[in-house]
């Protein structure tokens, strides 16, 4: 258990946590005047669950067994992690505006070298499957280690997420917690034209995990979803309604993955 | 060489990897579904607790298995070889991207799955797993080299595809005293004229072929490349040097494959006139993997032929 696990949260570390998130998506926002191919809308959906897991709930350190573990399976949503991981104190600020840069250490998606990342990811699909070998390591050597896996909606069109699903099951986890952001778009268009996806709380609880749901741009309820989660004895799978590109009104809710040089600086500058 | 009975690849490799279990509590076999199959589940009767069958889940497996390497487990995950490839995007994104210490141990390759044909006959997973940074590939020659090697390539740390077939095993190396390194080539049998050069059950037809080239005089080395990548460069230089002369033989694509690694140390070391023995296309059902063979002419006639083709 995480030292915070259970405790109320004060108004104080509310506030805190709701301006980090802020700082990060700003930051985040900002990348699109140094790259014009970051997944910003992708990032921004991600920016708050992302946050309330690196300041709540992740422990990180060197013992891999009593260490939470965080796999972005969504792998295109690294700009997210890395702009919290900054907030952490991993990465420096230059870095982040280096992103994706020949001579940066940020990648296009995440990779094991850069502090605070778990699992090189970016191929969509995989997160899970390896996260289930994570906690399943962990509980063999007695570990107190959680893992946290953070999924897409669109990714769950993977027949990999099926093959997981099942056998996450099969071993028992009760240390691993998924979310999937239902953002309701995917790459070419909205999840409901590519795939209907309405079934997918369905089928999870079917299989035979347990189901919560939240709003993932809602500090209070992505803990209240969290801790619930954490009692739930098996594998737990958290669905969180989010909005693409949250907070950056050119392309909330929408399939655009970012805005113009112009309209982000006009943005940043009336916000 | 060519002393020693016939015996089966995969008994070999459940029971040594089962033994090896013992010594080592951080050996985890997973497998999708092909435990008894691939003999595997001899693991399982001895630790059960160290042995999942993750269902006919191979992606899964693949990954799953990169997360308990991840966390100190020695896992090794146990296919057939075709469907070990259906991860290979799996296995290449994380397993290689990541450099994790799994072990990629497939039996079925090359023809042996004579009976189910050509969905179950694994000609091209060399190609597919010797391109991938990070990864080391063994493919032992018979059963007593996979009980030598096994010890061996579980001491590596990081990721390796290790490829056996399933029953027929010819004796290849069951006569000989070495010790098995990875990287290193093994010398069958000396010779000056020609090379033939390769790694696994076809080294049997070439020590065959060696026989009656030196009934016509002609003086045959046969070497024994077990470890694909990293290749033994020094001693495919030097039988390039010796012999002037290389046929490559393999039970898997002439494309991409074991005489295509041959070759590219071959043009950069020391050009010489090359032949390439192994499969061009897709195989058929069977009722043995040595009706296959004959068929698809992996032969020593067809051995002998190539040689003298470069010969005269």
């Amino acid at each position: 258990m995480g030292e915070r696990d259970g405790i109320p949260i004060s108004i104080d570390e509310l506030n805190k946590m709701k301006a980090i998130a802020e700082r990060a998506r700003k930051n985040v926002i900002k990348m699109q005047f140094y790259d014009q191919s970051v997944h910003v809308g992708s990032s921004l959906s991600s920016i708050d669950i992302l946050t309330v897991l690196l300041f709540r709930y992740i422990r990180d350190s060197q013992d891999k067994i009593n260490k939470d573990w965080l796999i972005l399976s969504k792998g295109h949503a690294a700009p997210a992690l890395y702009s919290v991981l900054h907030e952490k104190g991993l990465i420096k600020e230059d870095e982040l505006w280096k992103i994706q840069s020949i001579d940066g250490l940020l990648q296009g998606h995440p990779e094991i070298f850069i502090p605070g990342v778990d699992m090189s990811t970016g191929s969509l699909g995989q997160g899970l499957s390896f996260g289930i070998g994570v906690a399943t390591g962990i509980k063999m050597a007695g570990g107190s280690g959680r893992v946290f896996v953070m999924m897409g909606d669109g990714e769950q069109d993977e027949g990999e997420i099926w093959e997981a699903m099942t056998h996450a099951i099969a071993r028992k986890l009760d240390n691993l917690i998924a979310f999937i952001e239902i953002n309701g778009y995917q790459l070419d268009d909205s999840t409901s034209n590519v795939k209907p996806k309405e079934f997918l709380e369905e089928v999870w609880r079917a299989v035979g995990w347990r189901t919560f749901s939240c709003d993932g741009h809602d500090i209070l309820s992505i803990i209240n979803a969290v801790e619930e989660a954490q009692k739930a004895k098996k594998p737990a799978v958290i669905f969180a309604k989010t909005l693409r590109g949250k907070g950056f009104t050119p392309i909330e809710n929408s399939k655009k993955q970012r805005a113009t040089p112009d309209v982000t600086r006009e943005f940043l500058f009336s916000s | 060489m060519l002393r020693g009975s016939f015996s089966s690849a995969r008994e070999a490799f459940g029971k040594t990897l089962t033994k090896l279990g013992e010594d080592d509590k951080n050996i985890i076999v997973i497998t999708a579904d092909v435990g008894d199959s691939s003999r595997a589940s001899y693991f399982k009767e001895k630790h059960p607790d160290r042995y999942f069958n993750v269902g006919i889940s191979e992606q899964d497996m693949v990954n799953f298995a990169a997360g308990l390497a991840t966390v100190g487990k020695k896992p090794v995950v146990v296919d057939f070889a075709m469907f070990a490839m259906r991860a290979w995007e799996q296995i290449r994104n994380t397993i290689a991207r990541m450099n994790v210490n799994v072990k990629i141990m497939v039996t079925h390759s090359g023809y042996s799955d004579s009976g189910d044909g050509s969905s179950h006959q694994a000609l091209e997973d060399i190609a597919l797993m010797r391109v991938l940074p990070n990864m080391t590939v063994v493919v032992p020659a018979d059963a007593a080299e996979v009980e030598r090697s096994l010890p061996e390539v579980l001491k590596l740390q990081g990721p390796l595809y290790y490829r056996i077939g399933r029953d027929y095993s010819p004796p290849i190396t069951s006569s000989m005293d070495y010790n098995f390194q990875i990287g290193k080539a093994t010398v069958l049998r000396e010779g000056d004229d020609i090379a033939i050069m390769g790694a696994g059950v076809l080294l049997w037809d070439a020590l065959k072929a060696a026989e009656e080239l030196e009934k016509m005089g002609i003086s045959a080395a046969v070497i024994n490349v077990s470890t694909i990548k990293p290749i033994d460069e020094q001693a495919i230089e030097y039988y390039a040097r010796k012999t002037g002369r290389i046929v490559t033989v393999e039970e898997h694509s002439i494309y991409g494959g074991i005489g295509s690694a041959i070759s590219e140390v071959v043009v950069k070391k020391y050009p010489v006139p090359m032949r390439f023995l192994g499969a061009t296309g897709y195989g058929r059902s069977a009722r043995s993997q040595r009706d296959l063979l004959d068929y698809f002419g992996l032969t020593p006639k067809s051995i002998e032929s190539l040689v003298l083709e470069l010969i005269r």
